[in-house]
């Protein structure tokens, strides 16, 4: 029963964190039905950020932690001007966004081995390193953290898009662009936009698995593959179900290795998600897929 | 200097083929997978298991491993006939995932992270493939053989039914064609022939382990397809014999090897990203491309 | 097209069927397969700087036969992909007739290679069960199995452990060496309650160190070696993991050494003198503490070079592979820096093992097996 709840516990925090990366993605793929798997180097790039505020620049944690999100969003915005939005401009497909996407992942991944070597950069984290103890389960105050951080993102972003008038714009567009566009939305604008909250949700997630075991140049790959899929099986466009996903994919991740050997933690996540799409393709709370073809 | 060449020649045969056969389904059929290299190592690993375990040789092997590739064709098809574009690709990222993983842990058959080692040559009339040099003959007259094969496939009525399939699924299934036969047979050939090339592979290096067979692997090869081209067959021939030819090129320049791997990534991301700007249709696409 | 292209290449192919030989002339190349990056380049520094110290030395002294030894170094990275690759390069285009290669997965890969072609190599590092016995293949180091035998015996007999866990690197020699760990400790009258695996490059394993937690035992074996060992320790003492923890000497590269986590550690150890003239020529120019398996590779290196003298007396000035194994054949001892070595017949050796607990980033030691050959 403890192993439970402590894997129930670690579910969680690590739930937190895929569920940060799957609102930012499911923000980005829902308004702009770009597969921007670049959001895995934006989610790396944080880490190094806030490395580098704290470890180059001598900031306090804080600052190079906000500082890191701050450059993470711009990070996001850039990557949709600069290259999806050029490429829209010259008539591109789909699927060409999707692998320019791939090739900018592959180029950022790698310039930042070559920096910072592909070994782990750890920083410093002062007390967030020290065990918390609540009955049988075992945590750190930065996994405490972290789950308050992905409630809070959450809430943030539901605020943002009920109430703001960005916000309302971002699900205008999400709905339905072609309606949005007549309505006089600058299509362009709100997806910068876009790029720049679904980029600021991702920051924290990186940042808080660098500040636990390293920022990695190639860690992100794996975080974007497994916001994907915690967006497909919460249901494409919605918030409220990219959460879920990612928290569900965490408890999977964790508890299934409660009888299973724990090498074969990624079999399980992946061949669950396999039998889900192949049944219900559409998701928990997902609209009938037409949107989503190449 | 020579050595170095027919190395050469030999991956660009073997990734001819995996991209050849890639290009079915994703130029063809209008699959878009990411898990041709957990196909290609199905393949790797069940000629080599079956030369290792069972005395086989390379011959043998070959058939072996492109009878596990048909085999393996099921996973690639089945999520293809419930999902297709970004759903599909993120199944076949699971896919892959899933497969690499039991390479990694069901060490009983595969010894897992170890590899197999001592895999042997192939054999043929007392005649050894046992340097890189033999070994191009071979490498490239499979390569040829798959090119035919696919060529043919997409010359015939069954590849005009492919294409309708691949523009527009609804309608070609009102004109009372058979969508998930279809399917399934394109699979079966196209994994079938990815798995024929991880024979080749093995036998080659004589050694194979899961880092083989990875995420990034299916990415390369796709690479070489979406940069030859996916709208002719040729195409990812194209892409194969430029793409490989960077790694050997950067081999000239003092590049120390810490760097050397993630420069060699960055020029594949780089041109990726290029390509998509200046030429999407890839090297030998025929004006824009209706679609992937 | 491509029917074109193939004919065209076909034909090159052809031209270019060489046969394969050896350089007679110019410097006697050698290759080095070693973990320079990764989660072991640690000891890749040791390694590296064991086998270039050697071949200063030995060109210094006019070289081997008159001719100057180069090493080639390449980097396995834990890959025995980039091994084999390595492996290949070396042999078909360098043609060189020995190689020093580390770690078990790798030189288990590369070892049909080079009886295949005749290339003898030599390791330092790599220490699964499965190394012995192998054609061409020579181990200057003692088998994990030894080790883990006098650890075991301590551990039971004088430490009193009777229950154990086990985290295991999910490679060759991590497996192979838990494996000798269970039927060593089994022998002696312990059990085994429960073994986890995980990956060599991996940084999280709470989950696996919950599993283990929560199956009890009083000692916690782990069979793991670089930089993870490091991050288990931390790991395992954060989830409140207060049992004794047991490795053999592998795993003391300095990571290890200074992590918190890894204090009051039960190890072995293998023979090193810190003050040696070695170590302290060592520290003075690699700016670090010599290590274990700098001597190693210092002596693997040395090795050669005798077995090579005495291979190209034989053979008229010739060298090759073949020479070089049977130069090692019959002569059977090198004496090194540490001592006589001696290769047994399954091609591995022996040598004192001592036992004790890690404090303050150094072993006290509380006792010696005595080598039995």
């Amino acid at each position: 029963m403890d192993l439970v709840l402590q894997l129930l516990a670690t579910g969680l925090v690590v739930g937190s964190l895929y569920a940060l990366c799957a609102l930012g993605w499911g923000l980005i793929y829902g308004t702009t039905l770009h597969f921007h798997v670049a959001h895995g180097a934006v989610f790396a790039l944080a880490a190094y950020y806030a490395f580098v505020g704290q470890k180059l620049l001598h900031l306090p944690l804080v600052v190079a932690v906000a500082g890191a999100v701050l450059a993470a969003a711009a990070t996001g915005l850039l990557i949709d001007l600069l290259i999806y939005q050029q490429l829209e401009k010259r008539g591109a497909f789909r699927t060409s966004i999707f692998i320019s996407s791939l090739g900018l992942l592959i180029v950022l991944e790698n310039v930042l081995a070559i920096v910072f070597t592909p070994d782990p950069m750890r920083m410093d984290i002062g007390k967030l390193n020290t065990a918390l103890i609540i009955g049988p389960v075992f945590l750190t105050y930065l996994h405490i953290l972290t789950l308050c951080l992905a409630v809070v993102g959450y809430l943030l972003l539901m605020a943002f898009l009920k109430w703001s008038r960005w916000g309302q714009a971002i699900r205008a567009v999400s709905s339905n662009p072609e309606m949005a566009r007549t309505v006089g939305v600058n299509l362009s604008k709100v997806h910068l936009l876009t790029y720049a909250v679904g980029s600021a949700l991702a920051a924290p997630a990186g940042i808080l698995v660098a500040m636990d075991v390293g920022a990695e140049p190639f860690r992100g790959t794996r975080f974007v593959l497994l916001a994907s899929v915690a967006v497909i099986m919460g249901g494409i466009g919605s918030i409220p179900g990219a959460m879920l996903g990612g928290i569900f994919l965490g408890l999977l991740e964790n508890l299934g290795i409660w009888k299973l050997p724990s090498e074969w933690q990624s079999a399980i996540s992946f061949g669950v998600f396999l039998v889900f799409i192949v049944v219900r393709p559409r998701g928990f709370f997902g609209r009938t897929i037409h949107s989503a073809e190449i | 200097m020579a050595a170095y060449i027919a190395h050469y020649l030999v991956m660009v045969g073997i990734y001819t083929i995996l991209a050849v056969s890639l290009n079915l389904l994703v130029g063809y059929a209008g699959i878009f997978s990411l898990a041709h290299a957990a196909v290609y190592g199905i393949g790797a690993y069940a000629s080599a298991l079956v030369a290792l375990k069972l005395g086989f040789g390379f011959w043998g092997g070959l058939v072996v491993a492109a009878a596990a590739g048909a085999c393996a064709a099921a996973l690639v098809a089945i999520p293809s006939l419930r999902v297709a574009g970004d759903y599909y690709i993120v199944a076949s990222f699971g896919l892959q995932v899933v497969i690499l993983t039991v390479f990694m842990n069901w060490t009983d058959l595969t010894n897992g992270h170890a590899g197999l080692a001592g895999i042997p040559r192939p054999r043929l009339f007392g005649l050894v493939f046992d340097n890189p040099f033999k070994y191009v003959g071979l490498s490239l007259a499979l390569a040829v053989l798959t090119y035919a094969i696919c060529r043919r496939l997409t010359d015939s009525a069954f590849g005009r039914t492919l294409r309708a399939v691949r523009e527009d699924e609804i309608a070609a299934q009102a004109m009372g064609k058979n969508v998930v036969l279809i399917k399934i047979v394109v699979t079966t050939i196209s994994s079938a022939l990815g798995a024929l090339a991880g024979s080749l592979y093995a036998h080659y290096i004589t050694y194979i382990n899961p880092s083989s067979f990875t995420l990034d692997e299916s990415i390369f090869i796709t690479s070489l397809v979406i940069l030859g081209g996916t709208e002719r067959l040729a195409g990812p021939v194209v892409g194969a014999f430029i793409l490989l030819a960077v790694p050997e090129a950067l081999k000239f320049l003092a590049i120390p090897d810490t760097v050397a791997a993630p420069t060699r990534q960055i020029l594949y991301g780089g041109l990726l990203i290029l390509f998509m700007f200046v030429r999407p249709e890839g090297i030998l696409g025929r004006g824009r491309a209706k679609s992937a | 097209m491509l029917k074109r292209l193939s004919a065209v290449f076909l034909l090159l192919a052809l031209a270019v069927w060489v046969p394969v030989a050896q350089a007679q002339q110019g410097p006697i190349k050698i290759g080095a397969i070693l973990p320079l990056t990764g989660s072991g380049a640690s000891y890749g520094v040791w390694m590296k700087g064991g086998a270039e110290m050697a071949a200063e030395e030995i060109n210094a002294a006019g070289g081997i036969g008159g001719r100057k030894i180069e090493v080639i170094y390449e980097d396995h990275a834990a890959d025995a992909s980039k091994a084999v690759n390595a492996m290949r390069r070396l042999v078909e285009v360098e043609k060189i007739p020995f190689t020093l290669t580390s770690y078990s997965a790798p030189t288990l890969a590369i070892q049909p290679i080079g009886s295949q072609n005749k290339v003898v190599m030599m390791n330092g590092g790599g220490q699964s069960d499965n190394l012995a016995n192998k054609e061409y293949l020579y181990n200057n180091i003692p088998v994990v199995s030894n080790e883990v035998g006098v650890l075991a015996d301590w551990l039971t007999k004088e430490k009193k452990f009777k229950a154990a866990v086990m985290i295991v690197a999910n490679d060759e020699a991590g497996r192979n060496s838990a494996k000798s760990f269970r039927e060593k400790f089994t022998a002696d009258g312990g059990r085994v309650l429960a073994e986890e695996q995980v990956a060599l490059d991996g940084n999280d394993f709470r989950a696996q160190l919950a599993k283990l937690k929560a199956a009890g035992g009083d000692l916690l074996f782990i069979s793991s070696y670089g930089r993870n060992v490091a991050i288990v320790a931390d790991q395992a003492r954060e989830l409140g993991i207060t049992i004794p923890m047991a490795a053999t000497s592998w795993v003391q590269i300095p990571e290890v050494l200074k992590a918190k986590g890894a204090e009051g550690l039960l190890t072995t150890r293998l023979p090193f003198n810190p003050d040696s003239p070695f170590a302290r020529k060592f520290k003075e120019r690699y700016k670090t503490d010599a290590g274990f398996f700098a001597v190693q590779y210092y002596s693997g290196t040395k090795i050669f070079a005798k077995a090579a003298e005495e291979a190209m007396k034989k053979a008229g000035g010739k060298l090759d592979g073949e020479g070089v194994k049977n130069a090692i054949e019959s002569l059977k001892a090198f004496d090194t820096i540490s001592g006589k070595l001696v290769f047994q017949p399954n091609h591995a050796a022996v040598m004192d093992i001592e036992v004790g607990v890690l404090k303050g980033g150094k072993v006290e030691v509380e006792k010696v097996v005595k080598a039995n050959p």
